[in-house]
C-alpha cells in the first residue's frame, strides 16, 4: 500500500508540475478530491452568510437574546472553524480505522440513545443530551449506522445475496435504532436513518427481491394501519389511532396551510410568503422582510425560505445545484474508491447530506409535510455542524485513495 | 487492495445518483419555479398586506361661520390615550401608569389595570377626546417617571360649538369619528371632512417598525369651511322670542320659526323650540322632558330617551309638514289676482258658511261677515269669500299655481331631512269642488313651513320663487372663498304688478285686519295669520280633534321687502290660541329687533308720532311758563300744582319714558304735597276706555301691543295693580291684545 501511495504521490507531483493535474494538498497524506472540498467550503460559506442574514433580526428583536444580532453567528462561526479543522484532520486519517471503530461507535450510540430517553425534554421531545455540549445522540447513531453498515457489507460482501447475511443484520440494527428514536420521539430522524440504511443495502448487494418483499409488506402494513386500525392488537390500536389522527392533521395542513393559519400552518404560510416575495432575482441580500419574526426561528429549519426571499429563484437554484454537485461528486468518489468499505462510506455519508438537503427544502417549499429536518451547512447548530464536517472529512479521506483522475 | 466497488455496486450507484441528482433537484426546482415565478403574486400580496401598516392622519374638519364670520362650529385637536400593554415592562410599571392616568384623566384605576393585563395588545383605549391640558400633564407624567413606551396618545379632533343650542338643528353635530351625523355637518360632510392623510410603514411580526426607509407620508388635506347666511344675532333674536312664545302659550309640539331674505332666498335664522345643545347632543335639553324620562326605568326609559333625542334634533321648519290654514289665502289671492279672476273691490256674501258640492262648510265667524269686498275678505280671513274665489280660479289653474309656487316639490334647501309632502296634497285629478274649496283657505293639504315662507317671499319680491339656502360660501382651509352660492331664481310665479298689489293687501291685514298684533309703529309690516286645525290628531286630554297650529307669515318693509318671517306654534294650550293673537306678536317682536339691526330706519306717520313715547325733559328750576313751553315742544301736556315761580318737582321725573300724549305734573310750591291718586282697573278695557280712566285718575299710561286701529283691542294687564296709591302723573304700562278670534278656526267641519 505504501509503495502504491508513494507512486501515486510521485505521479501527482509530476502532473502538477506539468500543470495538468490538480493541486496537491498535504503532500504527507496524498491529495484529496478538491471539487468535493471546495463544494463543501462554498456551501458552508453561503450557509454561514445566509444563516446570519436570516437570524440577526430575530436575535435583535427577541428579548431572550439581549438585542445581540450576532447571537447566532458567533458560535456558528466558531464551530465552523472547528469543523473545518476537524474535517481536514479526519481526512488525513486512513478511513479504514473505522472498520474497528464502527462497532464501538454503534455500541456507544445504543447507550446514548437509551440515556437520552431519561434526559429532560426539550420542545417536548427527548432528543438532546445537554453534556458536555447540547448534542443529539441520533446524529452520532446516524454516522455509526453508516460506518457499521459499510463495515458489515464490505466484510461479508460475498454473502450479501443471502437473507442471513444480506438482510437480517441490517433489519435488526435499523429496527432497534428506529424503535429507540421513535421513543424520543424523532420521526423525521428515523425516516432519514431508514432511507440511508435502505440505500446502502441496495448498493451493498442485498437482493432486489427483498426490497420487493419489503415494499409489498410495507404496503400491506400501510393499508392495515391506515384503513383498519381497529384490527390491530389491543393497546396498539389506540396508540396507532391517536398517532394517525395527528398524522392526518399534518397532512391536512400540508395540503392547505391556511386551514390553521395561526397554528400549525403558520410556519409554512410564512415560508411560502417569503419564497414568493423573492421572485426571480430576490429582494437582495439582507433585505428579507419575512425574517422579521414572521418566520419563526429563521435560523433553523426555515433558513432556506429567507434564502429564497433574498436571493430569489436564481440564488435558490444555485444552492440546490451546489448540493446536487456535492452528491454527484460524493458518488464519483465512491465509484472510484479503493475498496468497497470506502465506497459504501462515501455513498452513505453523501446520501445523508443529499437526502437531508432535499427533505429540508421540500418542507420549506411545502412539497412534503412539515417534518423538522435541518439544512446541512445552513441551519444553526454547533454540534451537528461539527459532526457534519467531520463526516465530510471521512469522505475526503476516502477520496485520497480514489482513482479519480484515471479516467 | 484491488477490491474496489464491484460492477454491480457501480451500476446501482449510478442509478441512485441519477435519481438523487436529477429527480430530486428537478422536483425542488420545479416547486420553486412554481412558487417564485408562476404563482408568486397571491402570496406576495398577502406578505405585503401583513408587513405594511397604514396609519391614518385625520384632517382638521372645516369651520362653520355665520354671515359675519362668527365661529359657529370649530374643531380643535384632542387626543386618544391608549395603552400598549405589550410595551409595558412589568406589573410595577403598569401600576404606576394606572395611578398616573387615573388621576389625570379621572378614569377608574382598576379599569386601566384590567386593560393593561391584555399583554399581547398594542391598543387599549383608556380615554377619547382628551384635551390639551391633560395631554400636557400626561406627557410630563411619562417624562417624570421615565416611561418611554406603553402609553400612546393619538391625535384626534373634537368639535366645539360656541353658541351651544343656537341654530342647533341647522348646524347639526358630528360623531366620535368626526363624521357629520346631522344638519349641515352631515349635508356638507364631504366638504368639511377633508381628505385623510396616511403614513405607510413596514412592521415586523412583533408589530413594531422595521428599520427600512419605507415610510411614505401622504399629508392630510384639511376640510373646507362654510360661511352661512345665518346671522347669529338674528338667530338669537328669533330663538329668544320663540322661547317666550312657546312657554307663554304652553306649546306642546314645539314652535318653529324662519327668517328669510326675500330677495336672495338666504335663510337668516331658522329655529325650533325646544332644541338641543350641540356640545352635548345626546342629552335631553328640555328639563321637563329629561325629568319625565328620568322617572322611567329599563327599556321604557331607553326608548323614551331615544325618541326624545330624535324629537329634539328634528329641524321642524324643514322636516315637518302642516296645514297652513289662512296663511295660504295669500296664495289663493295671488292666483286670483294674477289671473284677473277677481278684483279688489269685488263683493262676496258670507252668511257664515258656504255650500260646495252638497257640503256646508262654515266660516270661522259662524255669524257670517255679511257682504264683504275681496280686500275685506282677506283682512278678515273670510272662508266663504275664498271658497268662492277658489271656484272662480278652477281646479286646473289652482293646481298649476300650487305647483308653480313650489308646493309640490322640495324647496331644494341645502339641509338634510327636508320633508316631502308628496301624497299630502290634492293632485289636479283629485281636486274636486270640495277639495278645491277647502284648499282655497289652506286646509286639507300639508306643506312644510319652509315651502310656505318661500312662496310668501315670492309674493313679496315681485313674483320670483327662490331656492332657499343656508350656506353662502365654501372656503378652503386658508379661508379663501372657493365657491359662492348665488341666489337661484327658479321661476317667476306672478307678475310684479300682482306682487305690488298683494303687498298692499297684506299690509292692510296687519294695519287693520286679522294681523293687527303684528303691527309695529314706524315699520310697514305685511303678513297673514292662520289658525289651522290638526284634523289628523286627537287631543288626548279632550278626546276631540281640537288641536291647532297658530301661525303667521309676513315680511317687511311692505313697500320694499327685505325679510320674511314665519312663526308656527304647534299645539298651543292657552286661553286664546289663534295665530293672530299668539303668533303675530312674536313676528312683530322679531321685526322690531331685526329691522333696526338690518339698518331699516323707522318712518313714523303723523298719527304714529302722536303715540310715540318720549323722554320727559328736565323741567325743575324753570318758571311754570318756560316749563310748559319746553314740555309742549316735546308734545307733552302739563298740569301745574301750586302757584310758585319755579318748578320744584315734576312727575314723572326727568328721563322717564312717557307717551307723547302724556301729562307731566309740575309742583311749584315748597309746601305742596305730592298728589296721590288711586290706580283704577285698566284691564279688560278698550284703548278709549283706558284713556278715559287714566285721565280721570290723573295718571299716564303707556300702551303696548296696540296699533292705531285699536277699537277691538282689549287690555290684558297693567304694570301697577288696581287700588294701589301712586303719585299723580305716574306712568303705568298697559298691555293690549287684539281680539281677532274671528280670523281663526279655519274649520272644515261640515255642519
Amino acid at each position: 500500500m505504501s509503495t502504491e501511495q508513494a507512486a501515486r504521490l510521485a505521479k501527482n507531483k509530476i502532473e502538477k508540475k506539468k500543470g495538468k493535474g490538480k493541486l496537491s494538498f498535504f503532500s504527507a497524506g496524498g491529495s484529496f478530491d478538491l471539487p468535493f472540498f471546495f463544494l463543501i467550503l462554498a456551501l458552508l460559506a453561503i450557509g454561514l452568510v445566509m444563516m446570519f442574514s436570516a437570524s440577526y433580526a430575530y436575535a435583535y428583536y427577541t428579548p431572550k437574546f439581549h438585542g445581540d444580532s450576532l447571537y447566532f453567528l458567533k458560535p456558528q462561526l466558531m464551530y465552523a472553524a472547528l469543523g473545518i479543522v476537524l474535517m481536514i484532520g479526519v481526512s488525513l486519517i486512513d478511513y479504514r480505522v473505522l472498520h474497528f471503530w464502527s462497532l464501538i461507535f454503534m455500541g456507544v450510540s445504543y447507550a446514548l440513545l437509551v440515556i437520552v430517553l431519561f434526559m429532560p425534554a426539550q420542545n417536548g421531545a427527548h432528543r438532546w443530551i445537554p453534556y458536555p455540549i447540547n448534542f443529539q445522540p441520533s446524529e452520532i447513531a446516524k454516522f455509526a449506522l453508516i460506518a457499521t453498515f459499510a463495515h458489515l457489507m464490505s466484510k461479508y460482501h460475498d454473502k450479501m445475496g443471502t437473507f442471513r447475511w444480506g438482510v437480517l443484520p441490517y433489519i435488526l440494527i435499523l429496527g432497534s435504532i428506529s424503535a429507540l428514536m421513535i421513543a424520543e420521539p424523532h420521526l423525521s430522524g428515523t425516516i432519514l436513518m431508514c432511507l440511508i440504511g435502505v440505500i446502502m443495502m441496495l448498493i451493498g448487494g442485498t437482493k432486489p427481491k427483498w426490497f420487493i418483499i419489503a415494499i409489498s409488506a410495507g404496503l400491506i402494513l400501510f393499508v392495515w394501519v391506515f384503513f383498519f386500525p381497529q384490527y390491530l392488537p389491543g393497546p396498539l390500536a389506540d396508540i396507532v389511532t391517536e398517532k394517525l389522527a395527528h398524522g392526518f392533521t399534518r397532512i391536512e395542513v400540508w395540503q392547505d396551510p391556511f386551514s390553521d393559519p395561526k397554528g400549525t400552518g403558520w410556519q409554512t404560510i410564512q415560508s411560502l410568503y417569503a419564497i414568493a416575495s423573492g421572485g426571480f432575482m430576490g429582494v437582495g441580500l439582507g433585505n428579507s422582510r419575512q425574517k422579521y419574526m414572521y418566520i419563526s426561528e429563521p435560523q433553523n429549519d426555515f433558513v432556506f425560505a429567507v434564502v429564497c426571499e433574498e436571493l430569489g429563484f436564481v440564488g435558490a437554484a444555485v444552492i440546490i445545484i451546489l448540493f446536487a454537485l456535492l452528491v454527484w461528486r460524493g458518488f464519483a468518489i465512491a465509484m472510484k474508491a479503493e475498496d468497497k468499505f470506502g465506497a459504501l462510506l462515501a455513498v452513505g455519508l453523501t446520501v445523508q447530506v443529499g437526502l437531508q438537503a432535499f427533505l429540508n427544502i421540500a418542507v420549506v417549499t411545502n412539497l412534503i409535510p412539515n417534518t423538522g429536518i435541518s439544512l446541512p451547512f445552513f441551519s444553526y447548530g454547533g454540534s451537528s455542524l461539527v459532526m457534519l464536517l467531520a463526516q465530510m472529512g471521512v469522505v475526503l479521506s476516502v477520496s485520497r485513495g480514489a482513482r479519480l483522475r484515471k479516467r | 487492495m484491488a477490491k474496489g466497488p464491484s460492477k454491480r455496486m457501480v451500476t446501482r450507484m449510478k442509478i441512485l445518483m441519477v435519481c438523487l441528482v436529477f429527480v430530486f433537484t428537478g422536483a425542488l426546482l420545479g416547486q420553486l419555479a412554481s412558487l417564485q415565478l408562476v404563482n408568486s403574486e397571491v402570496y406576495q400580496n398577502k406578505a405585503i398586506a401583513q408587513q405594511l401598516r397604514t396609519t391614518t392622519i385625520n384632517p382638521k374638519r372645516g369651520t362653520i361661520y355665520d354671515s359675519n364670520m362668527k365661529v359657529l362650529a370649530q374643531s380643535a385637536t384632542v387626543w386618544t390615550v391608549a395603552l400598549a400593554p405589550a410595551n409595558i415592562k412589568d406589573d410595577a410599571q403598569l401600576q404606576t401608569i394606572a395611578e398616573g392616568l387615573s388621576s389625570i384623566l379621572d378614569v377608574d384605576q382598576e379599569t386601566i389595570i384590567e386593560k393593561g393585563q391584555n399583554k399581547k395588545s398594542y391598543y387599549e383605549i383608556v380615554k377619547r377626546k382628551v384635551e390639551k391640558p391633560q395631554y400636557d400633564a400626561i406627557t410630563q407624567f411619562l417624562k417624570d417617571n421615565g416611561i418611554k413606551a406603553g402609553v400612546d396618545m393619538y391625535e384626534d379632533s373634537k368639535r366645539y360649538y360656541p353658541y351651544n343650542d343656537e341654530a342647533s338643528s341647522v348646524i347639526g353635530f358630528t360623531g366620535t369619528d368626526n363624521d357629520g351625523l346631522y344638519g349641515l355637518e352631515s349635508m356638507y360632510d364631504e366638504y368639511l371632512q377633508g381628505v385623510p392623510g396616511k403614513v405607510v410603514s413596514a412592521k415586523n411580526a412583533y408589530n413594531t417598525d422595521m428599520p427600512f426607509e419605507y415610510e411614505t407620508l401622504i399629508e392630510p388635506q384639511d376640510g373646507n369651511g362654510l360661511v352661512l347666511s345665518i346671522d347669529e344675532r338674528i338667530q338669537a333674536i328669533l330663538e329668544r322670542h320663540l322661547e317666550v312664545a312657546a312657554k307663554e302659550n304652553n306649546v306642546t309640539n314645539r314652535a318653529a320659526g324662519i327668517v328669510m331674505d326675500v330677495e336672495t332666498g338666504e335663510i337668516l335664522a331658522m329655529a325650533t323650540h325646544s332644541d338641543f345643545d350641540l356640545n352635548n347632543p345626546m342629552e335631553i335639553f328640555d328639563a321637563d322632558v329629561a325629568n319625565e324620562i328620568a322617572s322611567l326605568t329599563g327599556d321604557a326609559q331607553t326608548e323614551a330617551k331615544k325618541q326624545a333625542q330624535f324629537d329634539q334634533w328634528r329641524n321642524k321648519p324643514v322636516s315637518d309638514t302642516y296645514e297652513p290654514g289662512s296663511v295660504f289665502k295669500v296664495i289663493t289671492a295671488a292666483m286670483a289676482l294674477e289671473e284677473k279672476k277677481v278684483s279688489v273691490d269685488d263683493t262676496f256674501n258670507c252668511p257664515g258658511y258656504y255650500v260646495v258640492g252638497g257640503r256646508r262648510i262654515s266660516c270661522a265667524r259662524r255669524t257670517g261677515h255679511g257682504t264683504v269686498t275681496f280686500k275685506q275678505g282677506l283682512e278678515q280671513s273670510c272662508n266663504p269669500t275664498f271658497m268662492q274665489v277658489g271656484e272662480r280660479i278652477g281646479r286646473n289653474l289652482f293646481y298649476q299655481y300650487f305647483e308653480n309656487f313650489g308646493f309640490t316639490e322640495k324647496t331644494g334647501i341645502d339641509l338634510p331631512g327636508e320633508a316631502t309632502n308628496a301624497g299630502l296634497f290634492h293632485t289636479e285629478e283629485s281636486l274636486n269642488s270640495v277639495e278645491l274649496a277647502t284648499s282655497s283657505f289652506g286646509q286639507t293639504f300639508k306643506v312644510t313651513p319652509l315651502q310656505m315662507i318661500t312662496a310668501i317671499s315670492a309674493v313679496a319680491n315681485g313674483g320670483y320663487l327662490l331656492q332657499p339656502h343656508v350656506v353662502r360660501q365654501i372656503l378652503d382651509s386658508d379661508d379663501n372663498i372657493i365657491q359662492a352660492i348665488e341666489p337661484n331664481v327658479r321661476r317667476q310665479v306672478i307678475s310684479t304688478e300682482t306682487s305690488d298689489l298683494l303687498r298692499e293687501l297684506m299690509e292692510a291685514v296687519v294695519f287693520e285686519g286679522g294681523g293687527k298684533n303684528a303691527y309695529l309703529p314706524g315699520y310697514r309690516i305685511a303678513g297673514k295669520t292662520g289658525t289651522s286645525e290638526k284634523r289628523d290628531k286627537v287631543n288626548e286630554a279632550t278626546g276631540q280633534k281640537d288641536l291647532r297650529i297658530a301661525s303667521f307669515c309676513g315680511f317687511a318693509p311692505a313697500d320694499d321687502p327685505k325679510v320674511a318671517v314665519l312663526i308656527m306654534l304647534d299645539e298651543p294650550h292657552a286661553d286664546n290660541i289663534f295665530g293672530g293673537t299668539i303668533a303675530a306678536p312674536v313676528a312683530r317682536d322679531i321685526f322690531a329687533d331685526v329691522l333696526p339691526y338690518l339698518g331699516v330706519e323707522p318712518r313714523y306717520t303723523a298719527a304714529e308720532l302722536q303715540q310715540l313715547d318720549t323722554d320727559t325733559p328736565i323741567l325743575t328750576g324753570l318758571s311754570p311758563a318756560d316749563a310748559t313751553t319746553k314740555a309742549e315742544q316735546k308734545g307733552l301736556k302739563v298740569r301745574v300744582v301750586g302757584n310758585g315761580d319755579t318748578v320744584l318737582k315734576q312727575m314723572p321725573s326727568a328721563g322717564s319714558t312717557i307717551p307723547k300724549s302724556g301729562t307731566v305734573v309740575l309742583y311749584t310750591s315748597e309746601d305742596s304735597e305730592m298728589e296721590e291718586v288711586t290706580v283704577p282697573n285698566l284691564v279688560g278695557l278698550t284703548v278709549a276706555q283706558v284713556n278715559t280712566e287714566a285721565a280721570n285718575a290723573g295718571i299716564n299710561v303707556r300702551f303696548s301691543g296696540v296699533g292705531l286701529e285699536s277699537e277691538d283691542a282689549v287690555s290684558t294687564g297693567q304694570s301697577v295693580v288696581a287700588g294701589e296709591k301712586v303719585s299723580a302723573g305716574t306712568v303705568i304700562a298697559v298691555e293690549f291684545q287684539h281680539n281677532v278670534a274671528d280670523d281663526a278656526a279655519d274649520t272644515v267641519a261640515d255642519d
